[in-house]
């Protein structure tokens, strides 16, 4: 089990946004969580990735009580993620975008990067390195030197992707991953999602309006509506349920 | 005791300065986002203006501190036509915005400086007698009216924001600056309303301040009292600005009674660093959440 | 002789406006208390050298260090919070150090100014200054440092959640910039021998930022250019001075709706030239 969440709860000026929201995450699985608009999900996962802090509950990373630990140092321990409105460094090329979560691994001090000492050429040929790789490995290579916010969506989509895995995370947080993508693309997603996390060995969190996409490649399902868990199960035992299908239609169902 | 009820007075005066600095400043803070220094820009005019109206033209009290509240509140739209419009039509960032509104504030401040010079101005006296005696008490004409007008202009305002579908606009622009135009308002409407209002606000500020003081190119640098308001307020609360700008100045004029006017500010900023160490969100208790 | 002496004051506010670049075109921090650091720079110096005869390289030293020391009081409670508080809170900075500055008349002057400084600094040492600071701002622009800044400018949150420390990174940044402000401010006391609480204002605080958008956020080179123009224009048009603002102020407006990046936008001096570098920008 790399992720426990237990009774998380978060309001913002009085309105409950989360409310007892437990759940876990096996390692090497992908997990997703649905609901409709506005049910949650995404302050779930401000709350993993410690953006927010939760009210209350608490939340266990690989053992470990991470409920209070600061959003960067939850990305070093292992955690990371993309955005559901793309959120890229604009002002920065693509390879630069990619570079930027190795933070978490750079042993240099700034008094040696002040005087771009030997250690820093070689760990930024080891970085560069690195993230040429990545970009590769996303087909992103023609890319390098644009600024994202010049991509087509797609492409920043994926770029979004390579640059949460530059953190070598062990965690992956996809919030929407889907939004604004064709069918074609997303059928193309469904497979880089599952490549990854066969290649990379990962666990990843889905969250996810696409429900063909939820249900091709999610083991288990999570449904939220209005911050609360309705149900929860396989993708076969979530499309059965009632509440579930109430909430996405409502009285139609 | 007189001593000091005088001193509470004459501070809740200028604190009633401060409020309508405060709440100028905040107002536009809420819909756009950004810390807007050109709101300097428009006290500055605006006491300009106020002197050279009531000095040559009417020297009538009522009629020329009308005549500057329009007018401010017109700078303030033309300024937002000028320099905000087009870079918020290119969706720039706010950092755009700060930069221009800096730059506004510089560009009065130094026309006025090459064009008027270092040179003072003083506003007609109005009232033949400056002062009401009451019982024991000696209460200064310019004092009470400053007060009085800073309350019925913040009461005015509150109405307008309250209860007026264009103040409710703005009011649903403050959360978040897209949803107005789904309900059919007009954005570039809205903002510009905002800084009409924000502008009548900034007009008041000027004259009120060059009757009080007298007219230099800096008067607009004494918004930073405004902005201090508004920080201890809680930024984007308009309520607590006003209580925060009433309360800094009865603080301010009990300091200077009682430590002395050298030390004061020291006093005063160090303790905003003080409070923002403790309860960031200001009096007000209002917390922006961010978005992800 | 005229025109080392205009290169010697230029020289001097572009080691300002270096401070400046890093602060708020890289990491997009506005500070309108620079002056404040200027003048604790200036006056620490100063002070320590005629005051308590401490030798002009140790006075430089303790010069930074106080800009350093006074950064972290304002830095700590501030940049943890939304952006528009370091803002607010510099600009009142600023007016804070004057108000001190005449209240500590006995071992500032006071109004009266502190006289009697000696002229220690010259040319050669203002442009190591630059030099030096140059490199170490180039360097850091282009490893971790430098990512980290303009990530943080550009996505705070975004940031956060790549594995940034923005907190403890604004503030070394922050501290960074103060140190290079208050040398800046040192060496200003031991070139112009004469400083007075009202010697840098807010609006001198305002032109470092505004220089430093017009050059263009994400070029150093362009920041560079611009602040020796503009300084030198106002030492040889002395009598046209304000008029000078004026038109800075009608150039930056111009530039924020036409060239949101600067006029030069991602230039190096260091790697290649200004049309292979807009055509790159341009895919």
């Amino acid at each position: 089990m790399i992720l426990e969440i237990k009774d998380l709860s978060i309001s913002f000026g009085g309105v409950a946004a989360v409310v007892d929201f437990s759940m876990y995450q096996e390692e090497n699985k992908i997990t997703g969580i649905i609901g409709p608009n506005g049910a949650g999900k995404t302050t779930v996962f401000n709350l993993i990735t410690g953006i927010y802090q939760a009210d209350s509950g608490k939340i266990y990373y690989k053992g470990r009580d991470i409920t209070k630990l600061p959003a960067h140092e939850r990305t070093s321990l292992g955690i990371s993620r993309t955005f559901q409105n793309i959120r890229l460094f604009n002002n920065m090329s693509v390879i630069d975008n990619v570079k930027v979560p190795y933070v978490v691994k750079i042993r240099y001090t700034i008094f040696e990067e002040m005087l771009k000492l030997p250690r820093v050429l070689r760990e930024e040929k080891s970085i560069d390195d690195k993230a040429r790789e990545m970009l590769g490995y996303f087909g992103l290579a023609g890319y390098s030197n644009y600024k994202p916010k010049n991509l087509p969506y797609g492409i920043q989509r994926r770029l979004e992707l390579a640059r949460a895995l530059m953190a070598e995370p062990e965690l992956l947080l996809l919030d929407e991953p889907a939004a604004g993508l064709n069918p074609g693309e997303v059928e193309e997603l469904m497979k880089l999602i599952l490549k990854i996390q066969r290649e990379k060995k990962l666990s990843i969190i889905i969250v996810e309006h696409h429900m063909e996409l939820i249900m091709n490649i999610c083991s288990m399902i999570h449904v939220l509506d209005f911050g609360k868990k309705i149900a929860e199960g396989t993708p076969y035992e979530v499309k059965k349920n009632r509440k579930v299908l109430q909430a996405y239609l409502g009285d139609e169902g | 005791m007189h001593i000091i009820f005088q001193q509470l007075l004459n501070g809740l005066s200028l604190g009633g300065v401060y409020a309508l600095e405060a709440v100028g400043f905040g107002l536009i803070f809420n819909v756009l986002k950004f810390s807007n220094f050109s709101h300097s820009a428009i006290v500055a005019i605006s006491a300009y203006f106020g002197f050279f109206i009531s000095r040559y033209l009417f020297p009538n009290f009522a009629v020329t501190l009308l005549m500057t509240a329009i007018f401010g509140g017109l700078i303030g739209v033309v300024i937002e036509k000028l320099i905000f419009r087009p870079i918020r039509l290119k969706n720039a960032p706010l950092t755009l915005f700060l930069v221009n509104s800096i730059t506004a504030a510089m560009l009065v401040q130094q026309v006025f400086a090459a064009t008027l010079g270092s040179d003072y101005y003083t506003y007609p006296e109005f009232m033949k007698e400056t002062a009401w005696r009451l019982g024991a008490f000696t209460v200064s004409k310019t004092y009470v009216i400053m007060l009085t007008i800073s309350a019925l202009v913040l009461l005015f305002l509150s109405y307008i924001i309250r209860k007026t579908k264009i103040g409710i606009a703005i009011r649903a622009a403050s959360s978040d600056i897209r949803t107005p135009s789904l309900m059919g308002v007009n954005v570039d409407f809205i903002v510009s309303v905002a800084f009409f209002l924000a502008g009548i606000l900034g007009g008041i500020t000027g004259y009120l301040l060059g009757m009080t003081y007298s007219v230099d190119p800096f008067i607009g640098s004494m918004i930073l009292k405004g902005i201090i308001a508004a920080i201890i307020g809680g930024i984007g609360s308009l309520g607590g600005g006003v209580i925060a700008g009433l309360l800094l100045g009865a603080t301010e004029s009990l300091l200077i009674s009682q430590i002395g006017a050298s030390l004061t500010p020291i006093v005063v900023y160090s303790s905003i660093i003080i409070l923002l160490l403790i309860r960031p969100e200001g009096i007000s208790g209002k917390r922006f959440i961010v978005k992800a | 002789m005229f025109y080392l002496k205009v290169l010697e004051i230029t020289s001097l506010y572009t080691i300002l406006v270096l401070g400046v670049y890093l602060l708020t075109g890289l990491t997009g921090l506005f500070s309108l208390g620079q002056g404040g650091f200027v003048s604790i720079g200036a006056y620490t110096a100063a002070i320590a050298y005629l005051k308590f005869h401490v030798p002009f390289p140790l006075a430089l030293v303790m010069a930074i260090l106080m800009g350093m020391i006074v950064g972290l009081f304002i830095g700590i409670p501030t940049l943890r919070l939304r952006r528009d508080y370091f803002l607010l809170v510099t600009f009142g900075f600023g007016e804070m150090v004057r108000a001190s500055l005449l209240y500590l008349a006995q071992l500032t002057g006071g109004a009266m100014g502190l006289a009697g400084i000696p002229k220690l600094v010259g040319l050669p040492l203002i442009l190591v200054s630059i030099i030096v600071i140059t490199f170490i701002l180039y360097n850091l622009k282009n490893s971790r440092f430098g990512r980290n800044c303009i990530a943080i400018r550009d996505d705070e949150l975004a940031a956060a959640s790549m594995g940034i420390n923005v907190y403890a990174h604004k503030i070394k940044v922050f501290l960074l910039s103060a140190a290079i402000t208050s040398y800046g401010g040192a060496l200003y006391a031991f070139v112009i021998m004469f400083i007075e609480p009202n010697l840098f204002n807010w609006l001198e605080s305002a032109k470092l930022i505004i220089i430093t958008f017009v050059g263009g956020m994400n070029s150093l080179s362009g920041v560079l250019v611009t602040s020796m123009v503009y300084y030198s224009f106002g030492e040889f048009f002395r009598f046209v001075d304000v008029w000078r603002d004026v038109l800075l102020a009608l150039v930056v407006i111009l530039v924020t709706i036409f060239r949101p990046g600067g006029l030069f936008g991602s230039w190096e001096i260091f790697s290649g030239n200004l049309l292979k570098k807009r055509k790159e920008e341009a895919l």
